[in-house]
């Protein structure tokens, strides 16, 4: 093949949208501007969304707000996305049970580009059922859902929803709590519960797929919310954040307990994992985030917020940028680079924090150069863009708007 | 993760009395290792030089830093291989807001199709072969763009690019000499053999060699079991003598197909990365010497 190859003009083409590249298209791409044009491709973000009240999950297409499909479901689920996309959990654990939707948005990577494929959203025949389905969690090409209600993890594989006779393997991790795995390689790192298992979570440890213990417990008091980037693994802890690190070869994971006591009042107790840079965005307590920096001799970085977080979001393409909701209505841009709000904007009425965890309020999602802000009072999906955090557009949903999640992206049409 | 601070180079191909004052000199990051010994030897005194992926790191898999993009921000020009081989630096650019050139060094190679096994459906990594430093020829080509490059973001420094350039081609014309030299033994019914993955395709076709491996273009790509089946029964029926294994992958899947072909391990090639500075392969042209040498000792009859 030639350098005219499509493919690789659209390499350029995508190269020359981060309007850095001036140089490299100097130095003897700019022959291939002609195919840029040919070459765009499709872009397209599909949103789902959880109801607070109805036991539903709603499709929706960003682009036009147009209705792409209701799932009925027994609970008001708990949303989350596989890696890739194609797939969306719907854990409902007071059910027991966790059901798949397929989103209908795929893509196949060949490397210098890839092919978006859109379809219909549709419920799955698969469901993964056990007594409280609680934590999923996508590492190394396994899916892992933490069974609260029995300490046991089911395993399986995208590609294994689609399967006949879907069946997947379910090994026990000790008693039940709530609790979380993650899979590693060819292994799993697991919470370990107290003796009374209503008291916090008292650590991490590694298990093998077959269930048995890989040394030692690693201290991380009430373990809550974990996140992955680049192959590592965080986890919030009481006291710290504990890192697991793949192993060399073989070997199993290494765990390292990293303690966050010197940065004052507060905690990590959820976490996101940057997918274009290795790094985690926590909360610090209620009222502040914290930048993790895995590996760096300085791995903290705190930045208080004006009130209590409501919920946040990395951008999963402008890997700088993060955005926090909080309980005043206003959004923060927060850039990870620099560690601060360069940005704030107000975009909702304010939904104070107190009261229940789980009682209705926004929660973000980013789709592209949007962030889809559901907005359960006000019945809507409001559309706010990333450059200028203003309100582009708002989409009325039924019933009331709660959990969101949005996949899609970029890719060529064959 | 040592790649935070820009290491001050002391290159003195060409000593000239005008060099730049160090708060002129050129700041640039280049992707990995290899790179960063190219732009070295051109740049010499006049730039400071960075590296994301370390020695006997895999660019492939690679996951850039805060701290690298931190770097990327304060860096004038930044030195790329280019075809897909650094996935990840788009983003990390963006991320940066780096607002230099940017050096494509294997801009105007002759591209290698990827190679094609057979049993190899479902292969999904870039359809050109990206290791084109495997290649003298190519290096000469990414030395020229290297050169050139340099020369447009600091025109002042342009003569002693372009002479520190022709010294360094000096020396890959005398290297290239050395490798003929190495391979003029080795029979033609013995120059096939197996490595992880597919990183020496150009350095096969400049050689005469075949190199065949479980693993595509990319060590991303999990080798399948039928990937691996076709490759060990392949390596039974030609008979191929020797695999080897790389500095940047994991071993035990080269180990394992020795074991049960009874191939000898040749031992260990330098593909997507420099040793270490202690290594055999700490400069590029070393591990050209080293690669061929280590190909050569195990294929002489
Ligand atoms: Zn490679």
């Amino acid at each position: 093949m030639t350098h005219t190859s499509p493919k690789r003009s659209l390499l350029w083409a995508t190269v020359a949208l981060t309007g850095a590249l001036t140089g490299a298209l100097a130095m003897g791409a700019a022959a291939q501007e002609n195919d840029q044009e040919d070459e765009v491709g499709l872009t397209h973000y599909r949103l789902f969304v959880g109801d607070h009240a109805d036991n539903v999950v709603r499709a929706i297409e960003l682009e036009d707000g147009a209705d792409a499909g209701t799932f009925e479901i027994a609970q008001t689920p708990a949303l989350t996305p596989s890696d890739s996309g194609r797939t969306l959990f719907a854990v409902q654990g007071d059910a027991g049970t966790v059901a798949t939707i397929d989103t209908g948005i795929a893509f196949e990577d060949h490397g210098d580009h890839a092919d978006i494929s859109v379809t219909d959203a549709a419920l799955l025949p698969a469901t993964i059922d056990g007594t409280t389905p609680a934590h999923v969690i996508e590492g190394s090409g396994t899916i892992a859902i933490f069974d609260d209600g029995s300490g046991d993890v089911t395993l399986f594989s995208e590609g294994d929803l689609t399967t006949e006779g879907f069946a997947p393997a379910t090994i026990p991790t000790g008693a039940a709590h709530h609790g979380l795995a993650a899979p590693m390689g060819d292994y799993l790192v697991v919470s370990v519960p107290a003796e009374d298992p209503e008291a916090p979570r008292v650590g991490l440890r590694v298990i093998d797929t077959a269930g048995n213990a890989v040394g030692e417990v690693v201290d991380c008091p009430g373990v809550h919310g974990q996140a992955q980037s680049a192959r590592v693994f965080a986890f919030g802890c009481q006291d710290g954040i504990v890192l697991a690190t793949p192993g060399a070869g073989a070997e199993p994971p290494v765990l390292e307990h990293i303690s966050t006591t010197d940065l004052g009042e507060g905690n990590v107790s959820t976490l996101k994992g940057g997918k274009a840079m290795q790094f985690f965005l926590g909360n610090f307590g209620a009222d502040a985030v914290v930048v993790i920096e895995p590996g760096s001799d300085d791995p903290f970085n705190v930045i208080p917020l004006p009130t209590r977080r409501v919920d946040f979001a990395l951008d999963p393409a402008k890997a700088q940028n993060a955005y926090i909701l909080t309980e005043d209505g206003q959004l923060h841009l927060l850039d990870v680079l620099k560690g601060e709000i360069i940005q704030s904007a107000r975009v909702t009425a304010p939904y104070s924090m107190d009261g229940e965890w789980r009682d209705p309020r926004p929660r973000l999602a980013v789709a592209g150069d949007h962030i889809a802000i559901t907005d359960p009072n006000a019945g809507l999906i409001r559309v706010i863009s990333t450059a200028t955090l203003e309100e582009e557009r708002t989409i009325p949903v039924a019933g009331t708007p709660y959990t969101i999640v949005a996949v899609g992206g970029s890719g060529a049409t064959d | 993760m040592n790649r935070r601070n820009f290491l001050a180079l002391t290159t003195a191909l060409v000593a000239l009395p005008h060099l730049a004052l160090a708060q002129d000199r050129l700041t640039v990051v280049t992707s990995f290792s290899v790179l960063n010994d190219m732009v070295s030897q051109v740049g010499g005194d006049r730039i400071d030089v960075a590296t994301l992926v370390d020695a006997d790191e895999d660019a492939h898999m690679y996951q850039p830093t805060p701290a690298d993009a931190r770097s990327l921000s304060d860096a004038n020009v930044v030195v790329v291989n280019g075809l897909g081989f650094e996935g990840w630096m788009d983003r990390l650019i963006e991320a940066s807001g780096f607002a230099g050139s940017v050096i494509v060094a294997v801009d105007g190679i002759a591209t290698r199709d990827m190679p094609e096994m057979e049993g190899h459906a479902g292969h999904d990594h870039g359809a050109f072969d990206p290791h084109g430093w495997q290649s003298l020829a190519n290096a000469r080509i990414y030395v020229a763009n290297i050169a050139q490059g340099l020369s447009a973001a600091d025109p002042a420094g342009a003569e002693v690019y372009a002479a520190n350039a022709d010294a360094y081609l000096a020396q890959i014309d005398a290297t290239e000499a050395e490798l003929q030299d190495l391979l003029a033994e080795v029979p033609q019914d013995r120059r096939t053999v197996v490595t992880s993955h597919d990183a020496f395709g150009y350095l096969g076709d400049a050689y005469g060699l075949t190199f065949l491996a479980p693993q595509g273009l990319s060590t991303e790509s999990e080798a399948s079991a039928a990937d691996v089946a076709t490759l060990i029964t392949q390596i039974r029926a030609e008979d191929i003598a020797a695999v080897f294994l790389e500095n940047v992958t994991d071993s035990r899947l080269v180990q394992q197909i020795a074991a049960e072909t009874g191939a000898t391990v040749g031992g260990t090639l330098y593909s997507d990365a420099l040793s270490g500075p202690d290594g055999p392969a700490a400069t590029y042209l070393e591990m050209m010497r080293h690669n061929v040498a280590t190909l050569a000792a195990a294929l002489k009859p």
